[in-house]
């Protein structure tokens, strides 16, 4: 089994919180809002740092290829930044849900390319990452007046709530559940077929090997699931890569970053839509070149280790 | 050609299903999994594949599931679909 493969099963995107821990926050959040669960989290952050050093250095398999030349001191001040990057985003998804969806101001470039987009008929892909607040993004999407599908798979046990279970309200979009008959793609075609908007996530590869391409991404080599690509050639759906960034205490922008085009013949297996994923990881590195701890990837997605890498590259530069 | 040996030709030369012939296909052996080992990805190209090659679109869910289940069931749609 590939490297990438194994940690992606290992790891798990469950909350490392105590469901009083979570409680806790929510209660702060309705009594002292924002500012007063900001203030609390630097404890929270500062535990993790001190005692969890297992958990802090989850942070380290992505922050070593973002930052390759960082020393073990400022490792840890990007460790600090990107924990409480997180927290904040956290703490923001609940605030929608407890506080309202007028707590938090988002600013969406690119509306009217979408609408373009979705007049073609063809069924929309929107694809995003494990960036900023991906829930943020999807809140804004009323504005489509299409049924939008998500394939989400949650993972059992999960304590973490969304903002649509804190207001009370029904889960706003359909689920597809990737553990469903066939990975749930005949659903998703079923969506684009009938010119609805699908939404999935590009960067993390939760099945089949099988089922990847390798692609460079921050200086190594990461396998991509490739399915919405092979969904795109089927129907002809455009791509629109989505990404949602934290820029201010309670603001929120959503860009459409890029749009990927699959013709018919994109190919059939995984080397045929290696050019695609290529695509979408170009965005995804001008993305984190600009919000460097909003990437909330938290196992190693990268094929070989990268002291393995720097030792072939010494050993290279020595011959 | 009968539809099950057209769509057992277009298994083996479209799907790559390497090491095998048409003749090979047992009409009823499940599409997936353990028979012949399609995977997820396979069926969305089956449906593109079966839509190019007999004109009939599997649209959704509700009639693809039973009819991607072997050969023969999937036979016995397009037969279905073409008569209508």
């Amino acid at each position: 089994m590939p490297k990438n493969e194994e940690n992606s099963r290992h790891w798990s995107s469950r909350s490392v919180g105590a469901p009083w821990q979570h409680r806790f926050f929510y209660g702060l959040i309705r009594l002292g809002g924002r500012r007063a669960a900001y203030f609390f989290l630097h404890f929270v952050a500062a535990y993790y740092m001190l005692f969890r050093p297992d958990q802090r250095r989850r942070c380290d398999f992505y922050l070593r290829r973002r930052f390759p030349g960082a020393s073990q001191l400022e490792l840890l001040s990007h460790e600090w930044r990107m924990i409480l990057s997180l927290g904040r985003v956290l703490i923001d998804r609940a605030i929608v849900g407890i506080l309202g969806s007028d707590s938090v101001q988002v600013s969406l470039d690119g509306k009217a390319e979408l609408l373009e987009l979705l007049a073609e008929q063809k069924g929309l892909i929107l694809m995003g990452a494990h960036v900023g607040c991906w829930q943020t993004a999807m809140s804004a999407l009323n504005f489509l007046q299409v049924p939008v599908s998500l394939l989400m798979q949650r993972e059992a046990g999960d304590v973490d709530r969304h903002f649509f279970e804190h207001a009370g309200i029904p889960f706003p979009f359909r689920i597809i559940d990737p553990s469903g008959y066939l990975g749930g793609t005949l659903e998703m075609l079923g969506v684009l077929k009938r010119g609805e908007v699908l939404s999935v996530m590009g960067d993390r590869l939760r099945g089949s090997e099988r089922n990847a391409t390798a692609v460079g991404f921050l200086g190594g080599t990461v396998r991509l699931p490739f399915g919405a690509y092979k969904l795109a050639a089927a129907t002809g759906a455009p791509i629109a890569v989505l990404l949602s960034a934290k820029t201010g205490a309670d603001a929120y922008r959503i860009r459409l970053a890029g749009v990927i085009r699959v013709p018919p013949e994109g190919g059939r297996r995984e080397t045929g839509f290696a050019p695609f994923a290529g695509e979408f990881v170009s965005i995804l590195e001008d993305y984190v070149r600009e919000y460097p701890y909003q990437f909330f990837n938290f196992y190693d997605l990268w094929e070989s280790d990268l002291s393995s890498e720097k030792a072939s590259a010494s050993n290279y530069s020595k011959e | 050609m009968s539809i099950k040996e057209k769509l057992k030709k277009i298994l083996v030369e479209e799907l790559n299903l390497e090491d095998m012939t048409p003749e090979e296909i047992v009409d009823d052996a499940p599409l997936f999994g353990d028979g012949l080992g399609l995977d997820s990805l396979d069926a969305v190209e089956l449906v593109v594949l079966v839509q190019k090659h007999f004109g009939v679109e599997i649209k959704d869910m509700d009639e693809g599931r039973p009819a991607l289940q072997s050969v023969n069931s999937l036979a016995a749609f397009i037969e279905a679909k073409s008569a209508t």
